[in-house]
Parts: structure tokens; C-alpha cells; sequence
């Protein structure tokens, strides 16, 4: 225990804080603290779009009249929209915010070329923007997560190569020669989407393969950015949370190397279980399935490092708002990859393919895993970049019930609405019309849940707005604001 | 672990992997195939110009999101339903780009809806307003491909013919644009029921 100690020490020779580490954290936070916040900025704006497609989509399948003479806002439209604002726009904004400033803190050197991280930021968010508005006026491509006219895809490329070119050129930069397993993290999500997005638009729209292969690449592509890009930097986040703001080091981090590339191994074919009994090669399916039972090996180890971890300092997770937020990112992600590897198993899949299933088990894991991961590892970020406290702890705690709560009732409307619709649909021959309807309650309580999630996303609006614009007070302005880490962190009185 | 190029290859080498075994050997293996026969008989067979419009319709307004275009047999209740009567294969798609497998049933699956409803006047009235041909269907209505618009003279021949709780004003009629029609006209065009030897279906799947 000693040895992985002293590791520990050795990789956070901050923990401890002395005034020569406050001012060179805080030379760092100063050289990226434009790029960062415009990321973070960026972040906030997509979740509350999303939130409000969301909450389109939701109204819109239970009541198809529902702003149904525009042609701009057809359900058809509308659903692609508000999964690409959620990936692209939100998860990938706050994703990149955490892990370019966790990245420039491990670093431990102010960085130079600020200026590139903050231009092609900017530059991926037009780009989003540029795809969503090719998906209103029906250029769409019909694959998940490919939907974007081809001609957003140069941009969004461009743009991510931009962001990733800052965070290896941080990463090289690295003042200790050692590397931690958030920066492992980070480097393999920004590696894996520029291989995965080239393969797909390649494979799909410069040199498209024959009628259903085309199916197949977009399914490969679906789950690993999901698994190996989104996810990535997710951990990122959750290594480098619990330690700083728990004080906790992470329990067994030596296995951290297992769990990273086993979790790289089988998350990059475990999207093919999809596939499973459609005119695709029947062997492309099983591969798909055996990676995802490998899962397990991945999804063990990292149950027990987070939990271990964070159950070790209990009382403080319920103390600590951005704490709380990774203990629901955590349990979130076992369930959701529990979700996903039973999923896959052939007799499940013959009861909930083509269900609501697969899209509960996926906002679980992006919103519920993800989403929540970042947001309080921004909770954290944000007092220490904007050398301001927390505008209103009471807004964040409302947030936290507001749209955990709210991203449960939403995975658990579309899992067991799916289980129901499934089993009739592929089970019986009931009339399809009378399925739905007898399905319909789980739909009206999903849109509860998106009402839900949107009021949480507002409190989350106005607690950064309120936080961004409000002056410096007078402790604020003193440097020993950022005494040491715990002391910002909101605990109720 | 220490070193960004040791990242950078394993995780090159990782997706490369999954890539060559997933995605290039099946798509070598059998992603070349060419259709049988020509003309008439040609399998699959092709599609009129009116149909592709049709099927870029089918596209724009992303009706993807909730129909499909893939049979099961060896699984599920789609032959039962009358969906098909023998699995989708690979060779069913060769000509299409992009492909509407999809993978979402809120709509029933649309491979064969041409042989179950080959009259283009249903499915207009159907894409006008599901609730005159499907009631309680969670189908949007897809008004805004139609044009309600004043008689002069004569009726349109081509205006629909609305039962009498969803008619519009007197003296006025409901036109389908130029899309709806190629719209109607791809959904009455598809069917598969041309005979694939390899494909499985369940008198095959009853012998084994």
C-alpha cells in the first residue's frame, strides 16, 4: 500500500499545495482559461438545445400532431438532431473542457498555443452547427450518429484535429516524465475518433461499400464513439476527479493498465451485437457479442477502483457536489455496461431489437454516465478557472436531484417500455398499432423525464451564467482563494 | 505507459484490428456481389425514376427514425406478421446507397409494404393523415406534402378522397405535391417477394 502511495505522491506532488504550486496552477489556469471556457460555454448551450429537442422528441411519439405541419421538425428530423446535439454538441464540449484542463494541470507547465485549442473549439462548434442545420432541411444520412450532410464532416474533422493536435502537443509538453491514467485516457479518445471518423465517412461516403456493409461500418462506428471516444474521456475525468477532490488515491491503480486496454480491446467491436439476425454476416454479430461479454473484464476492475475508491471516504461524496456527481457517473456506468452486455446476448436481443431499449441503455450511458462525469467535474473546474466561488450551492444541489432523477426515469421509461413493446412486436402478431398503444403510458412518463432534465439543464444555465458574470468579491480577488482543493468545494451547513 | 507513441500505436494497432476483422474481411468476402439475370427478372429488381425520388424523400424526411427495411426469419414474429416471407440478404440491397435497414420498429417494417398495400391512393391518404387509414397510429401526419387549395372549374383528378370526418372546406380539394407522389409511389414499389435461393425462410429453417 505504501509503494502505491508514494506512486500517488509522486504523480499529484500538488495534492498537498504550497504558494509556489498555487501560482504556477494558477499561471496554468490563466493560459488556457479563454480556450477552456469557450469549450465549457459551448457545452452549456448544446445541453439546453438538446434538452429541448429532447423534449420535442418525447412529446412528439405520443402525440404525432405535435408540431406536425413543419416540415422542419418531422420526428424523423427532430430525433437524429437531438442525438447529435448530445454527442457532438454537449458531451463532446464538456469532454474536451475537462480533459484539456485536467490534461494542462497534469502537465504542470503553462501552455503556449492556448490560442489553437481556443480557434478550433470555435471551429467545432460551427461545424456541429453547420451538421444540425443540414439535418433540418432533410440532407441527413440515414446512420446514427452519421446523420451530418457530408459536407459538415470536413469541418467537424478539421476542427477535431485542431483539439487534438493541442492535447498532444500539452501532453508532450508534460513537466514529470510519468503519465497518469486520465492523460492515457484522453490521448486514446482523440487517437480513436480520427481513425473511426475517417474509416466511416470513407467507408460510407467517398468509397461506399455495397448496400448493407455500409450498415455494418455505420454500427462499428456507432459504438466506438461511443466506447472508445465519449467513454474515454469520461475516465479521464472520474481518475483525475476522486483523487483531487476526495483526497483519495484511486484504490488498486495498478490495474488501471488492465482495465484500459481491455476496455479498448472490446469496446472497439462491441457495437456490432446490434446487428445480431438482419441481412448482415451472422459471424459479424457473434464478434460483436463475445466483445461485449469481454466487457466484463474492464467494467470489474473499474467497479472496483471507483467504488473502492469513493466508498472509502463516504461521508465526504454527499459533502462534495462534484463528488456526488461522479458517484452517479459511476453507478451509471456499471449499470449501463451490465445493460449493454445483456443486451448482446442473442435471447434478449430476440425479445428487445428494434425496441426503445437500445436508446434508454445509450442515454444512460451518455447522459447518466458521461453527461454526469463531466458536469461535476466542471463544478470543480469552473471556482479554480474562474477564481470565483460557486454562485449558489443551492442551485447546484437542485441540479444534481433535479436531472439525476430525471435521467433515471428516462433510461428506465425506454428499457422497460422497450421490454414491453419488443416482446409483443417480436413475439405475437398483435397489430402493431394496438402495440404502441398499449405502450403509450411509458412514453407520456419518458416526457416527464425530458421535462425534467431540461429544468435541471436550465438551473445548470443559470448557475454558470450567474457564475460568469458576477464580479470578483474581495476574498475572491485575493490569491488565497485557491488555498487548497477541498476548501472550494460546496458543503452544506 | 509513460510515453504518448506506445498510446498512439497500441490503440492504432487495437482499432486497426477490429477494423480488418469486422468490416474489410466481410466486405471482401461479400460485399461484390452482382445481380442475377437482367430486364424484368432481373433480381433485385430495379426502380423507376419516380420511385428514386421517392426514395430521397423517404430520406429527407428521415422516416429511418421509426421503419425499417429488414426481414428476420430465423427470429422474431415477421413472417407471422406478414412483413415477408423469407430473411432480407445482402444481395436484396446491392443497389441501394445509403440503406434503410434501420433500427427502430415504433412503425411496422417496410420491406414487403408493397405487396401488402400496392394502392399508391392508400398510402397518400395514408402520408396525408394515418389516422384515415390507421386509427391511433403515432405516425405524424405529413400535411405539408399536399396542397389544399381552391376549385377552379374542374376538380383535380389526382385530389384525394377524403372520408367525410376529414374533409376539408367545400369548395376546396387536397392535392399531393409532386414529392408525396413519388413518396407513395416508392413505399407501393417495395417488395421483395422475388425468390433468393440462400435465403432462409421458415419452410427451409424446418427441414434442418
Amino acid at each position: 500500500m505504501n509503494l502505491i502511495c508514494n506512486l500517488f505522491s509522486s504523480l499529484f506532488p500538488t495534492l498537498e499545495g504550497s504558494a509556489a504550486d498555487r501560482d504556477r496552477e494558477q499561471a496554468i489556469d490563466s493560459s488556457i482559461r479563454f480556450a477552456v471556457l469557450g469549450l465549457v460555454k459551448g457545452s452549456v448551450f448544446w445541453l439546453l438545445i438538446s434538452s429541448v429537442l429532447g423534449l420535442v422528441v418525447s412529446i412528439k411519439l405520443h402525440s404525432p400532431d405535435y408540431l406536425g405541419d413543419s416540415e422542419f421538425l418531422t420526428y424523423g428530423k427532430v430525433y437524429p438532431a437531438f442525438w447529435n446535439a448530445l454527442v457532438f454538441g454537449w458531451l463532446f464540449n464538456a469532454g474536451l473542457a475537462c480533459c484539456a484542463w485536467i490534461l494542462a494541470r497534469l502537465s504542470g507547465r503553462p501552455s503556449g498555443n492556448s490560442g489553437l485549442l481556443a480557434i478550433s473549439s470555435g471551429a467545432w462548434n460551427v461545424a456541429v452547427v453547420i451538421g444540425l442545420i443540414g439535418i433540418f432541411r432533410g440532407e441527413l444520412s440515414p446512420y446514427r450518429m452519421l446523420e451530418f450532410p457530408s459536407y459538415a464532416a470536413p469541418f467537424l474533422f478539421a476542427a477535431f484535429g485542431g483539439i487534438g493536435l493541442w492535447i498532444v502537443l500539452t501532453f508532450k509538453a508534460r513537466a514529470y516524465r510519468s503519465a497518469f491514467a486520465s492523460q492515457w485516457y484522453a490521448l486514446a479518445g482523440v487517437f480513436s475518433f480520427v481513425w473511426i471518423y475517417t474509416v466511416a465517412q470513407v467507408m460510407i461516403f467517398c468509397l461506399p461499400a455495397q448496400g448493407v456493409f455500409q450498415a455494418v461500418v455505420a454500427s462499428w462506428f456507432k459504438g466506438n464513439l461511443f466506447g472508445l471516444v465519449i467513454a474515454p474521456f469520461a475516465f479521464a475525468t472520474i481518475y483525475y476527479l476522486i483523487p483531487k477532490a476526495l483526497g483519495q488515491h484511486i484504490v488498486g491503480y495498478r490495474q488501471a493498465g488492465i482495465a484500459f486496454w481491455s476496455w479498448i480491446i472490446f469496446s472497439s467491436c462491441s457495437g456490432l451485437a446490434a446487428l445480431v439476425s438482419g441481412p448482415f454476416p451472422a459471424w459479424v454479430a457473434s464478434v460483436g457479442v463475445v466483445a461485449s461479454f469481454g466487457l466484463f473484464l474492464p467494467i470489474t476492475i473499474f467497479s472496483m477502483q471507483f467504488l473502492s475508491s469513493l466508498l472509502a471516504s463516504f461521508s465526504k461524496i454527499w459533502d462534495t457536489i462534484s463528488i456526488r456527481y461522479i458517484f452517479y457517473g459511476v453507478v451509471a456506468l456499471i449499470a449501463s455496461t451490465l445493460l449493454i452486455i445483456v443486451g448482446s446476448l442473442r435471447s434478449v436481443q430476440d425479445t428487445v431489437q428494434f425496441s426503445q431499449f437500445d436508446d434508454g441503455v445509450r442515454f444512460l450511458f451518455l447522459a447518466g454516465f458521461a453527461g454526469m462525469s463531466f458536469m461535476g467535474a466542471l463544478y470543480y473546474i469552473l471556482p479554480r478557472l474562474l477564481n470565483k466561488e460557486l454562485a449558489s450551492a443551492g442551485l447546484a444541489d437542485l441540479q444534481f436531484w433535479v436531472q439525476g432523477l430525471s435521467i433515471f426515469v428516462i433510461a428506465l421509461c425506454a428499457i422497460t417500455g422497450g421490454i414491453a413493446h419488443g416482446s409483443l412486436l417480436n413475439g405475437s402478431t398483435a397489430d402493431a398499432v394496438a402495440i404502441l398503444q398499449s405502450t403509450q403510458s411509458y412514453l407520456v412518463l419518458a416526457t416527464i423525464g425530458y421535462a425534467m432534465f431540461l429544468c435541471g439543464s436550465m438551473a445548470y444555465v443559470v448557475s454558470f451564467t450567474w457564475m460568469l458574470l458576477a464580479p470578483r468579491s474581495e476574498k475572491e480577488k485575493s490569491a488565497d482563494l485557491i488555498k487548497s482543493a477541498p476548501e472550494l468545494e460546496y458543503t452544506p451547513l | 505507459m509513460n510515453r504518448g507513441p506506445f498510446i498512439f500505436l497500441g490503440v492504432l494497432i487495437v482499432v486497426s484490428l477490429s477494423w480488418a476483422l469486422t468490416l474489410v474481411k466481410p466486405i471482401s468476402e461479400a460485399g461484390n456481389l452482382s445481380a442475377i439475370g437482367s430486364g424484368a427478372d432481373r433480381i433485385p429488381s430495379l426502380m423507376t425514376g419516380a420511385e428514386h425520388q421517392g426514395r430521397e424523400t423517404y430520406q429527407e424526411l428521415g422516416c429511418v427514425a421509426c421503419h425499417t427495411q429488414q426481414v428476420r426469419a430465423v427470429s422474431g414474429s415477421d413472417v407471422e406478421r406478414g412483413w415477408g416471407e423469407r430473411q432480407t440478404v445482402a444481395l436484396d440491397y446491392i443497389d441501394q446507397s445509403p440503406v434503410f435497414t434501420g433500427d427502430n420498429r415504433f412503425g411496422p417494417d417496410l420491406t414487403n409494404v408493397g405487396a401488402r398495400r400496392p394502392d399508391v391512393d392508400w398510402h397518400l391518404l395514408h402520408l396525408y393523415n394515418p389516422q384515415i387509414t390507421s386509427p391511433g397510429s403515432n405516425m405524424p401526419p405529413y400535411g405539408f406534402l399536399f396542397e389544399t387549395r381552391q376549385i377552379v372549374g374542374e376538380a383535380s383528378e389526382r385530389a384525394l378522397d377524403l372520408p367525410q370526418a376529414f374533409a376539408v372546406a367545400p369548395g376546396y380539394e387536397v392535392v399531393p405535391t409532386r414529392r408525396a407522389e413519388a413518396l407513395a409511389a416508392y413505399l407501393a414499389s417495395l417488395n421483395i417477394s422475388y425468390e433468393i435461393e440462400t435465403a432462409p425462410s421458415p419452410e427451409k429453417l424446418s427441414y434442418k
